[in-house]
């Protein structure tokens, strides 16, 4: 558990910064699940962590940015610590590599039944399967509506390697879905008549 | 496809996900208030890794002066304390009653530190003194070595070579150290 010195904030900007964060409450979630592989529990966990932070003033907002990018920043460094804490406690406690995967394994079951349509399933998938960095990008890209920028900035990168990561991970998104469709539509042709392809 | 297309099913997609995940977003408020009593809940006062950290600490520095103490040679004032010790045994009790109106020093310390400093200086004084016998012995056995040929250089006429004639010596003695002239005329 963090121990570091804690400045309250006044109420007033509490006031202020509660009803900011209301209003983007629904992005962060989104957020905190993308930064946490789509577990929910993990991602609550997290947001609360950060509200916690906000509210105790171990975060804080200087203004250099949008509160929105400074926002998922906290969120982007606080689901990397508490992946890590959970990693070790859990290492710590079974000391064995294989089950901690298969925890994992279940963890990514249990998020599966969120997934609605087929398509959406294979888009997850493939989503899982990029690299966190490209990843990230195209979440904040597609999914938040940040700019390229902004985006950078909340992942702490320069511009130009955020783009890099974004056109990578377009392109590698593309061509997992281009190849699960396919796979998808084999499999499917061959349920309806075995005797093709 | 185009790439403009492509990113439209990709941005459809992400938008699709977008309104799933609003839907199973826990509210704010609750959240919120979870946090708070989160920061009102008292904090676990003992952290094993941080104690662990400390413990390891303290350990290394531990083991470190004792080293240090060790492996050291007599510090100057360890020395100085032993000699002002051995002074005080010495001195005439008169005065320590010149002093007498000073507030006096405390009792225990001057015995305490004599004997932590001979038990620290005792095996490594003894130590020296064992080396520097030692070495006196090896000295004069050097100073002492003969050859064991020494004896086939001397001569009979060793004594010639070794002594000078005196002035008060006869003239007869004398002609024995001069070259024989005659003897070499005849030749």
């Amino acid at each position: 558990m963090t121990r570091s010195v804690s400045v309250k904030i006044d109420p007033m900007q509490i006031a202020e910064l509660k009803a900011e964060l209301e209003r983007l409450h629904s992005a962060s979630f989104g957020w905190a699940l993308s930064c946490c592989r789509r577990d929910q529990t993990e991602a609550e966990e997290v947001l609360q962590t950060v509200y916690l932070k906000i509210f105790e003033g171990k975060a804080r907002f200087g203004g250099e940015s949008s509160l929105k990018t400074w926002l998922f920043a906290v969120i982007r460094k606080t689901a990397a610590t508490e992946y890590r804490r959970r990693l070790l406690r859990s290492f710590r406690l079974t000391g064995d590599p294989e089950e901690m995967v298969e925890r994992f394994a279940i963890n990514e079951a249990q998020s599966a039944g969120v997934e609605r349509s087929e398509l959406q399933g294979h888009f997850q998938s493939a989503m899982k399967s990029l690299p966190r960095r490209q990843r990230e990008a195209l979440h904040l890209v597609f999914y938040e509506d940040l700019s390229l920028r902004e985006a950078a900035d909340v992942m702490g990168v320069s511009i130009g390697s955020a783009r890099q990561h974004y056109e990578r991970g377009k392109k590698r998104l593309r061509e997992s879905l281009a190849t699960m469709e396919l796979g998808y539509d084999i499999n499917w042709r061959r349920a309806g008549n075995p005797s093709a392809v | 496809m185009t790439s403009i297309g492509e990113e439209q099913e990709i941005r459809a997609l992400f938008s699709e996900l977008k309104l799933a995940d609003e839907q199973t977003a826990p509210g704010f408020t609750a959240v919120w208030h979870r946090a708070q009593a989160r920061s009102l809940r008292p904090r676990r006062a003992f952290n094993l890794s941080f104690a662990v950290a400390t413990g390891l600490l303290v350990c290394a520095l531990a083991t470190l002066a004792f080293w240090s103490t060790r492996s050291q040679p007599v510090a100057p004032a360890a020395a100085s304390a032993v000699m002002s010790a051995e002074a005080s045994s010495f001195a005439p009790r008169a005065e320590k009653s010149t002093v007498a109106g000073a507030p006096e020093p405390r009792q225990y310390s001057v015995p305490l530190v004599k004997n932590r400093v001979r038990r620290l200086v005792a095996p490594r004084h003894a130590q020296e003194i064992a080396a520097s016998q030692q070495l006196t012995k090896e000295a004069k056995a050097i100073a002492s070595w003969q050859s064991p040929t020494s004896d086939l250089l001397s001569s009979p006429s060793d004594g010639l070579f070794k002594s000078l004639p005196q002035l008060n010596e006869n003239a007869n003695e004398l002609k024995s150290f001069l070259p024989n002239r005659e003897n070499d005329k005849e030749k």
